[in-house]
């Protein structure tokens, strides 16, 4: 099977998550992000690596650092799915809506 | 990562709506289940209430008829009721959420409350991507068709 290389697959994991909230801000060389986590830095490396595959990351050469910085455009691809997927129970509420508009005339007869 | 888990930031959705009806009557149309039948779903869906047991540990199951014949299967807990102002269930069929649902009332009107909480991000973005999923695959539906009525007239 072909591995997913999207904003999914990105965000889907915590410490990916963590990596992106870290360099938002602003960007951080591999070893000082990880530092900051219990992982082995062979870890971070790999999801540095799907990060940057994902369209994430982009790393830059600064002498003998490479610096991870946040491509933050792809994240509002999810935003707008989130968004659909609100809109789809929404719709729920439209229905209900409606019905109760039937409902009142059944019963009141207004 | 233990607090990242527990935080309902990214795993849950809200909606709020002002219906223009009496809580006693959103209640009913809420829990009698001839009256769900009939507003519950999809727009094009039709739905079965096979169980609607409203008490605490109580079963709710419903079956949504798709428009092109699929059913899908819905099974449901509830976890709190409290009449005219609150209802909690479990979705326990895939994907997994609690529903929390609080009626508020505004003298002749009810303002609705409706959280969805999933378990985890992971889900809750696997659920959106699914549901991304199925749009595509109803734009496809949609455009063959487009593309079946072009070749009729042709």
């Amino acid at each position: 099977m072909k591995t997913r290389r999207d904003v999914y697959q990105a965000i889907a994991d915590p410490t990916r998550r963590a990596i992106i909230n870290m360099i938002a801000s602003r960007p951080h060389n591999v070893n000082a992000i990880a530092e900051k986590f219990d992982i082995t830095r062979q870890a971070i490396s790999l999801h540095v690596k799907i990060l940057t595959d994902c369209g994430l990351v982009k790393i830059k050469q600064h002498g003998r650092d490479r610096y991870c910085e946040a491509q933050l455009d792809q994240l509002s691809e999810v935003a707008a799915f989130v968004d659909q997927y609100k809109q789809h129970w929404e719709s729920k509420l439209d229905s209900l809506e409606t019905y109760l508009e039937m409902l009142k005339k059944a019963k009141y007869g207004k | 990562m233990e607090n990242d888990q527990n935080s309902r930031e990214g795993r849950e959705l809200i909606m709020s709506r002002m219906l223009n009806a009496p809580v006693e009557l959103v209640w009913e149309a809420w829990t009698n289940p001839e009256h769900i039948a009939n507003w519950w779903g999809p727009d094009g869906f039709t739905n079965t209430i096979t169980t609607m047991d409203m008490t605490v540990g109580g079963e709710w199951n419903l079956v949504m008829h798709g428009p092109d014949g699929t059913d899908y299967k819905n099974k449901n807990i509830f976890k709190e009721i409290i009449p005219f102002k609150k209802i909690v269930y479990e979705h326990v069929s895939s994907p997994k959420f609690t529903a929390t649902i609080e009626f508020e009332e505004q003298g002749e009107k009810t303002l609705i409350n409706w959280q969805m909480l999933f378990e985890s991000k992971e889900q809750f973005i696997q659920v959106v991507k699914t549901f991304k999923a199925d749009e595509g695959l109803k734009q496809n539906i949609g455009k063959l068709n487009v593309y079946l009525e072009g070749m009729k007239t042709h």
